[in-house]
């Protein structure tokens, strides 16, 4: 893991940029924001104005999304310095750009304590079978805090927590839950607090190996994608399997243990998360899912699979531009034809809804009626076709 | 051995052409292989030539009939090298030769055949931008001038139906009974000279090529305004046949691009694209031209002078920048392009209505076969690996076999046919060592 | 359960910091353990800072404005008890006993109610025992 920025231009090939701006061209920050370019900073970089890059805005703008290093001819990977830079700004003392208050960080921070004692699994629904151990463990993610946080425009996170263990439980699986899971730690490490992330890490860790779990089942790509790359990066080969819930259901299906029932008659288009789609190449397993479900009708965006425009929030942080990405991908996904928006990233679902909501003052941002899409989670559309 | 020193020469191109003239002229017995019906390759695809902005066909033409007729050059078309034995001075070769179904001595070109065929077929020489006939002539200035039946498409040989052609031809040239029939013949040495594909840049979902229809490659534009081509030279856009109000050039499309596994310019594509521009301008002046190029490679003697010649005398726009996507506006098929002006350091879009992809030049899909067949090498990329790149750029890894044009690498006309000419020069040095007859020059008019 | 607790009180400047001050004047005794913070309005309080007291080795935090009705700003002291309930599901859910986040409202004119809100909570806290987060800090 590169912790400073010299060491992140040798592994990321920063030096081995042509300049030529198709990543640029392709960041959909840069088109609203005319400050960002990431050519410019990695022109920056390898002129060696390193303190220009670490006190400026642009490293903490960019979305980390990976649409840049899809497209670099010489496989820049961008994001990745991006992080280096985040980690090295932060030990200098460097503050982000506000992350929704540093409200999640503070939760994130609390959680590195060994003697926490989270109660935190008030969401299972009545009568659905549970465990501390297990062979297949759900990690839950942040959903329970998801729900207090953002209260204001009722993400109801943890209906997705709620739908996957009704699903699990009708499949024949009894989940284990770790009642002190921490957070994973994504949003710290991609906002620079890498000693912070390390702790949460050895402590998931070590509450993993508790559950005695072979498969470790996530429903939020963010974690998916920390599991399944950090923290090997951290520890080495992972004693567990990490795999997304729409992995798991297109594994199910194949099997003929998920049947829908129910019909679920909607023009449905899936938002690709950036996490899940260009960080970890899951393109299919959500869509095959989806066409499982009878009356479904499934659209596609203009830009889908590896070249979906990001919901324009990364680790919290948030501002004007992004909700100007939001509205132009909402946009997006009316223009498919379809109805319904179904995401696969409890993140991408709050950041939907909260642009559509009442929170946000229509006289700074307008939502056109074009924009506006009915949003869910693909595991809750998922538990409905099953009549759960 | 045959009384004269003689040469295989693979692949009908510029670069094969005049290996074989050279070699003819000198009194060797050359034996030229081409798999396509006619010869002529890339360059007869092409509308015009830089930097002279030659008519293509028309410098190519002349040298396709003097090879054809050269009392010293046996042009067989329609035909692949299937197998290739022995040594240096003395190859053995088998050589399969496709069966067109028209006797080549009778046909007279006239096309009345064609006229009539009930069935259409796309023509992949016109890069399925236009149709043929499942009788056809490959373009109208082939060399030799024979109609073929296509197998797998004739009414008769697929279904045992219609005939119509044979009814029609006056000449009766049409001859259902023909084999494919293996010629072996000798030779001293071999000359490969089979040229280059380009990549179908589907693979760059972000251009939206095969999507949008208005988003063409280069060698497409190329018969778009060819005057021969299936627009009659008039530059209209695919989606709805009207005159496009601009005009965009993407450049390193799957070239020097470490993703795509391509690190290599493809050499040719900055100086086409000026000449495409310049096309454009000549058809329709008050049509704009805009390329995006990443560097500008035009290094040799006239080259910038030609660019320079693009901005200043045609008003081509450059902007360098490669474009980041290109998007559709379903409606009109217009084309917008999202780039990042570099030199400007703003990020813009450019409206467009058509968009010419200049895609990258790779090796041929049947090099892999062919390299096997003769037991030469390949390089990393495909292309056929010279012994040496300074020492013996035109030799193979196999003694006797030479390569030249762009089948070793990316390269222009000019420098395929002087490589062609060397090779030609390497070749009757070894076709000489055991020849028992010497070899006489050719009088020129003679 | 020997060390003593320690409160970070968010007061509002019109009513609740004054009723401090008053009993300051007053001469009325409370126990030392808390830190006082002046707002302008307990509507000003984010729950990020209850949630970093906590971080820093607070064992309870008091948010203390004026009562309802009375706010300078009309309805600050509305948005304070949202905020600080909402806050209280969020400590439940880390785990924290909830009554270590406390609201109270205090005019200007109770400062002996400031100063028995201080030695209750003070009590109870000493009672409840430090937070999991003492430990980092080594507070």
């Amino acid at each position: 893991m590169e912790t400073r920025m010299e060491d992140a231009m040798a592994k990321t090939n920063v030096r081995y940029c042509l300049k030529c701006g198709k990543c640029t061209g392709s960041c959909p920050l840069a088109r609203v924001n005319p400050e960002y370019s990431p050519r410019q900073t990695v022109e920056r970089a390898i002129l060696g104005r390193k303190d220009q890059i670490l006190r400026g805005k642009g490293v903490w703008w960019c979305l980390t999304c990976e649409l840049c290093s899809e497209r670099c001819p010489q496989e820049v990977r961008y994001p990745d310095f991006i992080r280096a830079c985040r980690i090295e700004a932060t030990a200098k003392g460097i503050e982000h750009m506000c992350a929704h208050g540093g409200m999640l960080a503070e939760l994130q921070r609390a959680m590195t304590s060994p003697e926490v004692k989270q109660d935190r699994l008030g969401w299972i629904p009545k009568g659905a079978k549970v465990s501390g151990t297990g062979d297949l463990l759900y990690f839950v993610g942040c959903l329970p805090y998801f729900d207090v946080i953002m209260e204001k425009i009722k993400p109801d996170s943890v209906a997705i927590g709620q739908s996957v263990v009704k699903i699990l439980n009708r499949v024949g699986v009894t989940p284990a839950i770790m009642p002190n899971e921490r957070c994973c730690g994504h949003d710290l490490l991609w906002t620079g607090e890498v000693e912070s992330f390390k702790k949460l890490a050895k402590l998931n860790m070590d509450e993993i190996a508790k559950t005695g779990a072979k498969t470790v089942l996530m429903s939020c790509p963010e974690g998916y994608r920390t599991l399944k790359l950090d923290y090997a990066d951290l520890f080495g080969e992972l004693p567990f399997e990490v795999v997304h819930t729409s992995e798991f259901f297109s594994r199910l299906i194949d099997e003929g243990r998920m049947k829908f029932d129910k019909s679920i008659d909607r023009k449905v288009v899936y938002h690709d998360p950036c996490r899940l789609g260009r960080h970890l190449r899951v393109f299919d397993a959500p869509r095959k899912v989806l066409s499982s479900i009878s009356g479904v009708q499934l659209k596609e965006m203009e830009r889908s699979r590896a070249e979906a425009m990001c919901c324009g929030v990364d680790a919290w942080m948030c501002n004007s531009n992004s909700k100007q990405m939001q509205i132009e991908r909402l946009r997006e996904a009316r223009m498919s034809g379809a109805d319904l928006l179904v995401t696969a990233c409890p993140k991408c679902q709050i950041h939907f809804r909260c642009v559509m909501s009442e929170k946000l003052p229509k006289s700074v941002f307008p939502v056109p009626d074009e924009a506006k899409i009915d949003v869910m989670d693909l595991s809750e559309l998922a538990a409905k076709a099953m009549g759960l | 051995m045959d009384e004269k020193p003689s040469v295989l020469v693979i692949g009908g191109g510029v670069a094969g052409i005049q290996a074989s003239t050279d070699l003819a002229n000198r009194g060797f017995q050359v034996y030229l292989a081409e798999k396509l019906p006619s010869i002529g390759g890339r360059m007869a695809q092409f509308d015009k030539t830089y930097p002279t902005l030659d008519c293509s066909i028309c410098i190519l033409a002349p040298k396709m009939i003097d090879c054809f007729r050269h009392p010293n050059i046996k042009v067989l078309a329609y035909s692949e090298v299937k197998s290739v034995s022995g040594s240096a001075g003395n190859f053995t070769i088998e050589i399969l030769r496709k069966p067109r179904f028209v006797d080549a001595a009778r046909c007279t070109g006239c096309g009345q055949c064609a006229e009539k065929c009930p069935k259409k077929i796309p023509n992949e020489w016109e890069l399925n931008m236009a149709g043929k006939k499942a009788i056809y002539m490959p373009f109208p200035q082939a060399v030799p001038r024979v109609m073929t039946i296509d197998p797998e498409n004739c009414l008769y040989l697929t279904k045992g139906i219609c005939r119509v052609c044979e009814k029609l031809c006056q000449a009766k040239a049409i001859d259902f009974s023909q084999k494919p029939e293996t010629v072996q013949i000798k030779v001293g040495s071999i000359i490969v000279a089979t040229g280059f594909d380009m990549i179908d840049p589907s693979k760059f979902p972000e251009y939206g090529y095969g999507k949008y229809k208005n988003v063409i490659v280069s060698l497409e534009f190329e018969r778009l305004i060819c005057a021969s081509g299936p627009t009659g030279g008039h530059l209209v856009r695919p989606s709805d046949h009207q005159k496009p109000k601009t005009v965009a050039f993407v450049l390193c499309v799957g070239s020097r691009d470490v993703k795509a596994g391509r690190v290599y310019c493809s050499n040719v594509c900055c100086l086409y694209s000026a000449k495409d521009a310049i096309l454009v301008k000549e058809h329709e002046p008050d049509v704009d031209a805009v390329i995006f190029y990443t560097d500008l490679r035009a290094y040799s003697k006239g080259s910038r002078e030609f660019i320079d010649r693009a901005i200043r005398d045609y008003g081509i726009k450059y902007i360098r920048g490669r474009p980041g996507e290109i998007r559709e506006d379903h409606e009109t098929k217009s084309l917008t392009i999202w780039y990042e002006n570099t030199l400007s350091r703003k990020v813009e879009k450019l409206q467009a209505d058509l968009v010419v992809l200049s895609v990258a030049c790779v090796p041929r899909g049947d090099t892999k076969e062919l390299a096997k067949v003769l037991g030469v090498e390949l390089d990393e990329y495909g292309f056929f690996k010279v012994a040496d790149p300074l020492y013996a750029p035109l030799d193979t890894t196999v003694r006797g076999v030479f390569a030249c044009g762009f089948c070793t690498g990316p390269k222009d006309i000019s420098d395929s046919v002087a490589q062609a000419s060397g090779t030609a020069a390497k070749a009757a040095e070894v076709s000489m060592m055991y020849a028992r007859a010497v070899p006489r020059a050719v009088k020129k008019g003679g | 359960m020997t060390t003593e607790p320690k409160i970070v009180a968010f007061t509002c400047n019109w009513c609740s910091y004054a009723g401090a001050d008053l009993a300051g004047t007053s001469r009325i005794q409370y126990p030392a353990n808390v830190r006082i913070i002046r707002l302008m309005c307990s509507g000003r309080v984010d729950p990020t800072w209850i949630l970093k007291a906590f971080e820093l080795g607070a064992d309870g935090v008091l948010v203390s404005g004026c009562h309802p009705q009375d706010c300078h700003y009309i309805s600050g002291n509305e948005k304070a008890e949202e905020r600080v309930n909402s806050t209280k599901r969020l400590l439940r859910l880390l785990g924290l006993e909830t009554d270590r986040l406390r609201l109270e409202w205090i005019s200007a004119s109770e400062g002996a109610r400031f100063a028995e809100v201080i030695k209750d909570f003070t009590e109870k806290l000493s009672r409840m025992g430090p937070t999991p987060f003492r430990s980092k800090r080594g507070v």
